[in-house]
């Protein structure tokens, strides 16, 4: 990768950003991890765009492909734009027992969502208003409490169906006021 | 500065370099142990689990192409229980993608049909997947079928460590890994591409060939890889 290759990104207060970050963290082994980490956080949708990551391999000398086996290796990454919201429902054996694959299917009922046909058993959906994101779990490690939602980072136990949809409207009405 | 030790591989004592791997020492000696993701002049990843050895007083399996030999190892090879695993690796890998040999471009010359062959597998105990998988057919002169691909990673070292381009990577995890180029880019659009074709030339499988070959056509000359390591070592 030459360095005319590094093309300048969009805003370039971004691209300052992006430049601290990774002269911040370059030359420590296992970097890029940290990097990605930290750009994502930064980033308003809580995502990783593909700029993003051309940039990252540019400037650090990482090739595009390790940078990309990275991002998508790991869970915690997200190459979509993410909603303001995250209901993240657990799919493990304990809460899958307990009823989560319906309440999984009401949510997406709920907020209109719709399965990408792969057939993967982990999904990341999003709304097209980027209010909500509906992901999988595979365990919180709280299976006492089966069947298990996150929302925005809130543990809930015993999920039933109504709480939870009243929950979504309630997230739903403050985040339209 | 090399230390030399004693190793007993099935029975038979063979003098080897500290440092040097079971592989390497039961290949030099003419003692053959299946390997899929191992390939002379890169390096060792231990991906495929065929090389798996019995290693007396360890409970247990080795693989023997990332275990460096010591002092008095006593390794079996040939076990029968060594035996059932290889074929169920085999039979796994079979049933991950869309192995269908009669209509494959490497068939007749595939490494993983050879083993298998070998091992017996006549037929697979485990429901096939059945993945949908794309074809890249954008390169113009090579083309990636993940249909075949057993994600050895030989093509991902070879061009990192030979070629020095790193176009290649597993994305994803799990059932779901893939090979990628750059950033998921068609291979065609991939810029940093040479073109070289030492990929498809290490790859063990009909996932990569050159374009233009019909079934059971697309022969390998898989020495290339090896050879190019060898003769960088000897400057």
């Amino acid at each position: 990768m030459t360095a005319g290759q590094v093309s300048a990104l969009q805003h370039s207060e971004d691209q300052d950003l992006i430049d601290r970050i990774i002269a911040d963290r370059v030359g420590h082994p296992g970097a890029l991890l940290g990097i990605l980490e930290q750009l994502q956080d930064g980033s308003p949708h809580k995502f990783l765009p593909m700029e993003t990551l051309a940039y990252v391999a540019a400037r650090t000398g990482i090739p595009q492909s390790q940078v990309y086996g990275v991002a998508t290796f790991f869970a915690l990454f997200n190459l979509d734009p993410q909603g303001t919201h995250t209901v993240a429902i657990c799919r493990g054996t304990a809460c899958h027992t307990r009823g989560s694959r319906p309440l999984l299917e009401r949510v997406k009922l709920q907020l209109g969502l719709q399965e990408r046909s792969d057939g993967a058993d982990k999904i990341s959906l999003t709304t097209p208003d980027q209010r909500f994101t509906v992901r999988t779990v595979a365990c919180f490690g709280q299976c006492a409490l089966a069947p298990v939602v996150e929302i925005d980072h809130a543990i809930r136990g015993h999920v039933k169906e109504q709480m939870l949809i009243r929950e979504i409207e309630a997230l739903r009405k403050e985040s339209a006021r | 500065m090399t230390e030399k030790v004693k190793v007993r591989i099935d029975g038979e004592v063979i003098a080897a370099t500290a440092g040097q791997t079971i592989l390497e020492v039961a290949r030099a000696n003419g003692k053959y142990i299946p390997a899929l993701c191992y390939m002379e002049g890169l390096s060792a990843v231990g991906a495929c689990r065929l090389c798996m050895v019995q290693v007396a007083g360890v409970a247990r399996l080795l693989p023997a192409c990332t275990t460096p030999v010591q002092e008095g190892l006593a390794i079996d090879t040939t076990s029968s229980q060594l035996q059932s695993y290889r074929k169920i690796a085999l039979e796994l890998l079979l049933a991950e993608r869309n192995h269908v040999c009669a209509v494959c471009v490497s068939s007749g010359h595939c490494e993983l049909q050879t083993l298998a062959q070998e091992h017996g597998v006549t037929y697979v105990r485990y429901p096939y997947n059945y993945p949908r998988l794309t074809v890249d057919t954008t390169h113009p002169r090579y083309v990636l079928d993940h249909n075949r691909c057993i994600l050895c990673s030989r093509c991902v070292r070879t061009c990192a460590e030979i070629e020095g381009a790193h176009v290649w990577d597993m994305a994803g995890r799990g059932i779901d890994t893939r090979l990628v180029s750059e950033l998921k880019r068609p291979w065609g659009e991939a810029t940093s591409c040479t073109s070289c074709g030492k990929c498809v030339q290490a790859c063990p499988t009909g996932a990569m060939a050159e374009k233009g070959w019909a079934v059971e056509e697309m022969t390998k000359q898989r020495t290339v890889v090896s050879r190019l390591t060898s003769m960088r070592e000897g400057q």
